[in-house]
């Protein structure tokens, strides 16, 4: 394979012509409907404009407490903002243990006043700790000046904690692949992957992203206008994540517009390739209580209106009632998912 | 006069229990008149009338003279009471069914503060039994007063083997502290007018030896019913404070007993006060027109660590003080019982020997009454843990405003928080901000349904203005 070869990414080439058009086509009724309806195929999850109200009373036991918490959020914040300085979600968490009792009140706060007030985290200078890791062909400067390049082939670089403060970025990527977990990530970084397939960025959120791999995955589409894949598990957990991605998250939902990418497309694991591929049944799980539960969730979702095949793969999953990691697909061959699993994919199209 | 008043009592009821017919009421009146014939003159006449449903089965004809001679050994025949005094008695409760006067001799060897006695036993009297409308009318060295003692509100205490007790459940007047406030800071509020009796159930008590050899036989015990004033359900965040504890004991006819003091002296010996949360309790040396009737402790509490210099915020700060009634009732039955008499010389002997017969059984009374004590102070120390959270909280919400108030550069953001709570800068806005805090934490009313709930009259601040609330 010469992955410099124009025919080897012909189809992502041309898939990329199709995203740009059906941007350039798109009018502002489609993002900005006049009555929001909470799932739109051109943005994803939205909050809806009849939203319901939360009251927290500071005369009352149960909640006393929250409103102290909300309070000393919002001063901190504001001490931020007025000496424009930043802090994590983990240095306010720390700034009163005892009050705060756990990191997750913390976040749940942070997202509360961010909807509250309707602006984004970052402008309250609360920035959250990246986990995502980036690696490819990449380079930009952060807010601060530092240059950032993602191209050494042995390690990635952390996920910037400032994705908006993000500038001159330059690639000549043809796409951007979004894997599910660190342990493929790590996989395909041992494997050369970017070098094999290059020019590419691939991303990792170590499974549920945080808001700041999202916004790199935003940032990347609107930068750079390149087919964005998503490489996750052949399971119902990694369909859902994938689908944060794609179409956003409920808890999220208010920001919807500034960290979903609609455009993602589902690259594998495919509920069909482990037929196709003939997988090794000894690497196949079934699926447990809660997949199916799952599962049955999803399939009442409102994405699958717009994606009859991933409708069809999804019900392949439910009536096979298996799931596969990637990592299954070492049980074919120990380099299968780089050497013919993906490089496949990519030049034939093999996305849904 | 009062140990005849006593006996009346004993007999209407004893009489109208005999002779009640199934499914009759215990509402009704009693009229206590007192009057002297002439000025100066040493003897009192007594009258006493009843009428009303809790009496129906009374036959005062049926009254033997050797009874008689034992329940009134000091009293002379009366003369008839004017017709006047009988006609708005009647007026109001109907028919009399027991009219009965006697005399009593050297009025002038009588406690100086006889009338004040004579009240407090009918004061008690009317809490165990609030059916009944009693008038006291004292026509006295050439004046008149009359008295009344009639429950506002009345709840009835039953238990599947208890008989059912209806309680004055009327929040006394000097516990009514929402309107001793001088600041009025909650606009429309309701406070409940009375209180919420809690049974705590009967315990069987022993007949010690003594009684036994006077006669006394049968199943004797005690039922312990517990009422707390004044009530602060719908203020859920008030601090509350136990400060006094009233114990009534009554005799198995629901009159109440006086003493027996030596039992009671020993109970705060006896009560484990730190489990409690109690520093203490104390006896009063001496006998308070308050407390006439039935043996009151007040209540040493640990003392709050936070002292408050201001005088609105200490009144704002202040826990609620309360008062614990616990009755006594004793409860007694006797299947060979089947005479008047019988059942008088039964509630004469308990009277008699109540005290050997508390003594008797101590620890289990003991543990009775801890208990009840107990569950009134688990109330009282559940509010306690919660106004420190609140306060732990408002620390923070206080602190948390002020520092974005005084970081602020925005002038006119400073001014519109200064305007708001009427202050002239940042030291005044925590003042006044903390207590409007505070007040907004403490004063949080929620509805109970089974409270006696009014209107309370808006307050206004003695200095003319309002404030407004955050």
């Amino acid at each position: 394979m010469e992955s410099g070869s124009t025919q080897f990414f012909f189809l992502i080439d041309k898939l990329r012509i199709q995203l740009l058009n059906s941007i350039e086509g798109a009018t502002e009724k489609d993002y900005f409907q006049e009555e929001i309806s909470p799932f739109d195929s051109g943005v994803g999850l939205q909050m809806s404009s009849g939203h319901s109200v939360t009251t927290v009373k500071s005369n009352c036991l149960a909640s006393v407490t929250k409103f102290a918490q909300i309070l000393k959020i919002l001063s901190v914040i504001y001490r931020l903002v007025q000496s424009n300085s930043y802090a994590t979600k983990r240095d306010v968490y720390y700034n009163n243990t005892q009050l705060f009792g756990s990191q997750r009140s913390v976040d749940t706060i942070v997202d509360d006043i961010s909807c509250m007030l309707k602006v984004s985290r970052r402008a309250l200078h609360v920035m959250a700790t990246s986990k995502g890791l980036i690696a490819g062909d990449l380079c930009y400067l952060e807010e601060d000046g530092t240059r950032i390049d993602c191209r050494s082939s042995s390690a990635a670089v952390s996920v910037s904690s400032n994705v908006s403060g993000i500038r001159n970025i330059v690639s000549s990527a043809k796409f951007v692949m979004i894997v599910e977990k660190d342990a493929t990530f790590q996989t395909l970084l041992n494997d050369d992957f970017c070098r094999k397939l290059s020019p590419c960025i691939m991303i990792t959120g170590k499974g549920v992203p945080d808001v700041n791999s999202r916004l790199m995955v935003k940032k990347l589409w609107d930068t750079l206008q390149i087919p964005i894949f998503a490489l996750v598990d052949a399971d119902p957990h990694g369909f859902e994540i994938m689908c944060i991605y794609k179409y956003g998250s409920v808890a999220m939902s208010f920001e919807a517009h500034s960290l979903t990418v609609p455009s993602v497309m589902w690259l594998g694991l495919l509920p069909s390739d482990l037929q196709r591929l003939m997988v090794p049944k000894r690497s196949l799980l079934p699926l447990t209580r809660r997949d199916e539960n799952k599962l049955n969730s999803l399939l009442k979702r409102p994405y699958f209106a717009s994606q009859p095949q991933w409708q069809k793969e999804m019900e392949l999953m439910q009536q096979s009632k298996v799931k596969a990691e990637i990592q299954s697909l070492a049980d074919i061959a120990p380099d299968f998912l780089t050497s013919i699993y993906l490089p496949n994919k990519l030049r034939y199209g093999g996305w849904l | 006069m009062l140990q005849e008043i006593r006996q009346v009592l004993r007999l209407v009821v004893l009489m109208s229990k005999q002779g009640r017919r199934h499914g009759s009421g215990s509402t009704g009146g009693l009229l206590i008149l007192l009057w002297d014939e002439e000025a100066g003159a040493q003897r009192l006449n007594c009258t006493v009338a009843a009428a009303g449903s809790w009496c129906s089965g009374v036959e005062i004809k049926a009254l033997q003279l050797d009874l008689k001679g034992r329940m009134f050994p000091h009293v002379s025949p009366s003369l008839e009471p004017d017709p006047e005094d009988l006609i708005p008695f009647t007026e109001l409760h109907g028919s009399l069914r027991l009219l009965l006067s006697f005399q009593m001799k050297d009025a002038r060897h009588w406690p100086s503060d006889w009338q004040s006695d004579v009240e407090a036993v009918l004061q008690a009297f009317s809490l165990a039994n609030a059916g009944i409308q009693i008038h006291l009318k004292l026509k006295f060295a050439q004046k008149t007063s009359v008295r009344d003692f009639r429950a506002k509100i009345k709840a009835k205490v039953s238990r599947a083997d208890q008989p059912p007790l209806l309680l004055d459940v009327s929040c006394p007047e000097q516990k009514r502290w929402f309107l001793s406030k001088p600041h009025g800071w909650a606009k429309r509020a309701s406070w409940c007018q009375g209180g919420h009796p809690v049974d705590g159930g009967r315990l069987p008590l022993g007949i010690p030896p003594q009684a036994m050899d006077g006669g006394l036989l049968g199943d004797l015990s005690v039922r312990l019913v517990t009422l707390l004033h004044p009530c602060v359900l719908q203020y859920p965040n008030m601090p509350t404070e136990l400060k006094s504890i009233k114990v009534l004991v009554y005799n198995p006819c629901n009159i109440p007993v006086s003493g027996p003091s030596g039992f009671f002296q020993t109970l705060p010996s006896s009560m484990d006060c730190q489990h409690l949360g109690l520093r203490g309790l104390q006896c009063p040396a001496h006998k308070d027109p308050e407390f006439r009737v039935g043996t009151v402790f007040t209540t040493e509490q640990w003392e709050n660590e936070k002292k408050c210099d201001d005088e609105e915020q200490e009144s704002s700060h202040l826990p609620v003080q309360q008062s614990l009634l616990l009755f006594l009732l004793l409860q007694h039955r006797n299947p060979f019982c089947s005479h008047l008499s019988d059942f008088v010389a039964a509630d004469m002997l308990i009277e008699h020997h109540l005290e050997e017969i508390l003594c008797n059984n101590k620890p289990a009374v003991m543990a009775a009454i801890r208990t009840e004590i107990g569950n009134a102070m688990k109330a009282q120390n559940q509010r306690k843990k919660q106004q420190e959270k609140l306060n732990s909280a408002a620390e923070v919400i206080l602190s948390s405003t002020m520092s974005i108030v005084s970081c602020s550069s925005n002038v006119d953001f400073r001014n519109a928080c200064f305007d708001l709570m009427k202050v002239a800068d940042t030291h005044a806005l925590s003042s006044h901000l903390g207590e409007s805090l505070r007040r907004v934490m403490s004063w949080r009313f929620l509805p109970v349904g089974r409270c006696y709930s009014t209107q309370m009259e808006e307050n206004l601040l003695h200095h003319g203005s309002t404030k407004s609330e955050i």
